[in-house]
């Protein structure tokens, strides 16, 4: 039992948890603030890391790749906010879903092998090695009380060092637009658009940076995430975008610390739920491989009565309730 | 401001020429399909007076209003606001120009607090700029004149001391209030009403006009679709009266409903209109 | 009238089928003979294993289908091989578009009558495959949380009629105490949609913890296959086109025919001006559950035959392309899911000849992108459902 709570605990700040905190903050620009039913946040993370690792890849030094990975999704988001920004919420849910699809399986497709290494990926020595170079610490597993990680390489002291400080400071970010004018402007057109259009602002430029802005946020979150893993396709799937809803409305949509809050919650208790099914029910009931599917199921329902029973999550304001009806 | 009547020598006619209009429109046709929902040759609307815009169900006000305020685009047409083209201008713009309007179902922003919907109608907040918006010190100065303004508004329509409260916990009569005092935030020249007085109580009523007035007496001009004859008599300057999607009569509000053309429309389509003149008080 | 709607309806998904089905053959047949005459450097064309039809579904199918380096033949032979190949696409696309708008109706009906984008019918589909499979399958199976392993064994047909009635009552369930109950506390359809995200995850997860990750036979039975003409056909797939057209017939009686059926179809265009015309809006919500669910079960049944095998995740990877049909023959339009389901089937198939057997979903992927962009009401849907 001590272990699995040292294993809960540590959870909590995995570069992992961090990565979806981020991704959650980027959601929370397009959904939180403006109303936008974005179904294909994954598919901005994956942009960024193919991103990312493609300029690695090819020699590129890690501000570059960066930068890369920020445009790549920005001209996604431009390209599917366009046309789509003025469609109907579910109609917006579903083509975000297909567009985020199709960069899986493009991403994914025998075609493109030379450029993402297809289903494969891209694998981590191709790149991740420059981010490793600039780490302080040491090249060898290191102990900090009873959470071990690895000074520099992959799942790092250095990862989780830099992927929750780019987390504190996208926060912020968050924390000063959201209160400030075009924040308000925002959270009018989540309210009603025509009301804000009759006061004299442009809607459709607004939906589109805030479109554009969270996409970025998720870039970087999917950059982050690889760091830490590979670059996979199958690993951002509709599955990913949907956990991502989950934490964020867990955390409580529109909060500023409601996606990290919520992204904690969520690996958590995933590892808790694993760990305790594991030693409570016996093997024969629930067997080792069926702990992660039994976990998810749980996640779905979550996200259930969540939004029937408390769409506003744990720090939400029920008044401020971010669903529009 | 002068006391004459800027109506004196105006004649009675559907698209008659105005001293001074704000508005000219002309020619404007908009169709659904087969049917065709307006279809005026000539409308102008005077400066500073309060003009009525009437007719029964299903004559075009409301399509013709949308046009005016740039949420519908006509098959043909032009007009002008304040000399300005605003043939294909976006509704945001037309705002922007100088036009508010309001809605016949309130939009108050009810998820947002009543002193938060009140900022969000100023105009000219830099703030309101993605670029801008990270620099707070751009931006303060405007958001504590916007703020007070807000508050003087606040205070005229006696909303003051809901300022902090969410728009969606007033009432339907304190959020139309608040939907009309938001809409004068960015001082417009113009302000539209869509059916100000559908849904208020009759408590109400009067306070509202009060406001619409004290709009005219600060040099707005005001342009409203309505049914309430009641209304329309107290207090508008002129009447416009649409049928079947064209403009049949125009005249001050006494002499437009006597016209029997009008009567006509309005016994051929919504009985309980009252247009007698024993009901005005 | 509605009668004559009705007809126009039909019509004009015929035509649009039509003329796809055409432009694509054509299409193809246009660029393979181009190709044929480059025999030499087209490496890359894979050949169907006509025995294996190229299954839409999963990345078993890719090594399922085999990798032929073109020979240089004589143009004529490799011409009318490249045709044979095309049309047994085509062929391929419309069993797998027939088998689609099985799932896909009930999808367009649910839309329709209640507004809710249903995220959940994947899994619709593949329970009902599951349940199949828990009833016939000759191996050992167990209860969620039980421990304790039994063999069922029924016969195919029983199974599949078993799985179709209890999938027939979890859309009753489902309507009775999630939808319905949300409906009345007047939750928005936003709000209802991303509830039913958390349902297919939910119940993806659940299939996978309860049947396991593994490719599943629901039968063992060999196909016996048939040449006619330039296209091979084996006597399951026979019998899938059977039931399946059986079926899509009934329905369209069903709604065409009769009055529940005519009542339906009122609700699923205008449900308000259904409701204040008399009809009995929510009966009829009951019902298009039940209908949707059994005939997104029978869907899945019938492809998990169709394509030898069949897994937990088989409707999940089915949803986009129920979207994708139903969007583009109109949402709400069940004869729309029908055309929108055969033009999504065989574009799906027939990609596969010039983009490779991976991209096949993108194509379709595609297909629902531009027509939300461009007529997102689909074929046969009305302009104010949009914006």
């Amino acid at each position: 039992m001590g272990d699995l709570l040292v294993d809960v605990v540590r959870e909590a700040f995995t570069p992992t948890t961090a990565a979806f905190a981020l991704a959650a903050v980027g959601l929370n620009f397009h959904f939180g603030l403006t109303g936008l039913l974005n179904m294909g946040q994954a598919g901005f993370m994956l942009l960024g890391m193919y991103g990312f690792a493609i300029t690695v890849r090819e020699g590129g030094p890690i501000w570059l790749a960066v930068i890369v990975a920020l445009a790549v999704s920005m001209v996604f988001g431009l390209i599917l906010g366009w046309p789509t920004l003025k469609l109907r919420g579910d109609y917006l849910a579903i083509v975000t879903i297909a567009a985020a699809e199709m960069v899986r399986y493009l991403g994914r497709s025998q075609n493109f092998n030379s450029l993402t290494g297809a289903s494969t990926g891209i694998r981590g020595n191709e790149f991740k090695g420059p981010f490793e170079d600039l780490s302080p610490f040491p090249d060898r597993m290191v102990d900090v009380g009873p959470f071990a990680f690895h000074g520099t390489r992959s799942t790092s002291w250095w990862l989780i060092l830099v992927a929750w400080v780019i987390v504190a400071i996208f926060i912020l970010i968050f924390a000063r637009l959201s209160r400030s004018p075009w924040g308000r402007v925002l959270k009018g057109i989540r309210e009603d658009e025509d009301a804000v259009r009759s006061l004299g602002k442009d809607v459709y430029s607004y939906k589109m940076q805030a479109l554009v802005i969270g996409g970025a946020v998720g870039a970087i979150a999917g950059v982050i995430w690889s760091l830490g893993a590979s670059v996979q396709p199958d690993s951002m799937g509709r599955p990913t975008t949907f956990w991502i809803w989950t934490l964020l409305l867990l955390g409580g949509a529109a909060t500023i610390f409601g996606p990290v809050l919520g992204s904690i919650l969520f690996w958590c208790a995933l590892v808790l739920i694993k760990g305790l099914a594991a030693m409570w029910i016996p093997d024969t009931v629930l067997s080792q491989e069926q702990l992660q599917p039994f976990s998810l199921l749980l996640v779905g329902v979550t996200l259930m009565l969540l939004v029937i029973f408390r769409p506003q999550g744990v720090l939400g304001d029920k008044r401020e309730l971010a669903f529009n009806d | 401001m002068t006391d004459k009547n800027p109506f004196a020598h105006v004649p009675s006619e559907p698209g008659a020429h105005k001293e001074d209009p704000i508005i000219i429109a002309d020619h404007v046709q908009r169709r659904f399909g087969g049917l065709t929902a307006v279809d005026v040759d000539h409308f102008e609307v005077q400066r500073h007076a309060i003009t009525a815009l009437i007719g029964p169900n299903g004559a075009g006000k409301s399509t013709f209003f949308n046009l005016l305020t740039g949420f519908d685009k006509p098959q043909k047409g032009e007009w002008l606001f304040n000399g300005k083209s605003m043939k294909g201008v976006s509704p945001a713009k037309v705002a922007r120009a100088g036009k508010v309007r309001t809605f016949q179902l309130t939009k108050a922003l009810n998820r947002m607090t009543v002193i938060e919907n009140m900022r969000l109608g100023a105009a000219d907040q830099r703030g309101e700029n993605i670029f801008a918006a990270f620099v707070p010190s751009l931006w303060r100065q405007r958001e504590a004149d916007i703020t007070e303004r807000a508050h003087d508004l606040l205070h005229r329509f006696k909303l003051y001391e809901k300022k902090d409260d969410f728009a969606g916990s007033l009432s339907g009569g304190q959020r139309k209030l608040l939907e009309m005092a938001r809409a004068l935030m960015s001082e417009p020249e113009m302000v539209m009403l869509d059916e100000p007085m559908a849904g208020v109580n009759p408590a109400l009523t009067e306070s509202l006009l009060d406001h619409i007035v004290k709009l005219k007496n600060e040099g707005v001009s005001v342009l409203f679709v309505e049914h309430d004859m009641h209304m329309v008599r107290r207090i508008s300057d002129w009447v416009v009266v649409m049928a079947e999607g064209r403009i049949i009569a125009e005249g001050p509000p006494d002499t437009v409903m006597l016209n029997p053309e009008v009567q006509e429309a309005y016994l051929g389509v919504h009985h309980d209109t009252d247009l007698s003149e024993e009901s005005s008080s | 009238m509605k009668r004559s709607l009705g007809t126009r309806a039909m019509v004009r998904a015929l035509v649009v089928f039509l003329v796809a089905a055409a432009a694509v053959t054509w299409l193809l047949s246009a660029q393979s003979t181009a190709a044929t005459s480059q025999s030499a450097s087209l490496t890359s064309i894979v050949t169907t294993d006509t025995a294996n039809h190229a299954p839409a579904l999963g990345s078993a199918a890719i090594a399922d289908s085999i990798a032929v380096t073109e020979v240089a033949t004589p143009e004529q032979t490799a011409e009318s091989d490249a045709q044979s190949r095309v049309l047994q696409n085509v062929f391929n696309g419309v069993v797998f578009g027939l088998l689609l708008a099985l799932a896909s109706v009930g999808l367009s009906l649910i839309y329709g009558t209640t507004g809710l984008s249903n995220f959940a019918h994947g899994e619709q589909v593949s329970l009902g495959a599951m349940v199949a499979y828990f009833f016939a399958t000759d191996q050992p199976v167990s209860i969620p949380l039980t421990p304790w392993e039994f063999v069922i064994g029924w016969p195919l047909w029983w199974a599949a009629i078993a799985a179709i009635v209890i999938a027939g009552g979890t859309g009753w369930i489902q309507d009775k105490f999630l939808w319905g109950k949300l409906r009345k506390r007047g939750v928005g359809v936003v709000q209802q949609m991303i509830v039913s995200i958390g349902l297919s995850l939910a119940l993806l997860n659940f299939l996978q913890w309860w049947i396991g990750p593994d490719r599943l036979r629901l039968s063992k039975a060999i196909e016996v296959r048939h040449q006619v003409g330039p296209i091979q056909i084996g006597n399951i797939t026979l019998m899938s086109i059977a039931i399946a057209t059986v079926v899509l017939i009934s329905v369209a009686l069903f709604l065409q025919r009769t009055r529940l059926g005519r009542a339906t179809r009122a609700v699923s265009d205008n449900p308000s001006l259904a409701a204040a015309s008399g009809i009995k809006v929510d009966s009829i919500i009951r019902l298009v559950w039940i209908m949707a669910v059994s005939l997104a079960a029978l869907g899945g049944i019938l492809m998990a035959l169709y394509d030898s095998g069949t897994k937990f995740d088989v409707g999940a990877k089915l949803l986009l392309l129920m979207f994708a049909a139903v969007t583009l023959g109109g949402l709400g339009q069940p004869y729309g899911a029908l055309a929108g389901s055969l033009v999504i089937g065989v574009v799906v198939e027939t990609s596969t000849l010039w983009l490779g057997p991976d991209l096949k979903y993108a194509t379709a992927l595609g297909i629902l992108i531009i027509v939300l962009l461009v007529r997102p009401q689909g074929i046969l849907g009305r302009a104010e459902r949009v914006g």
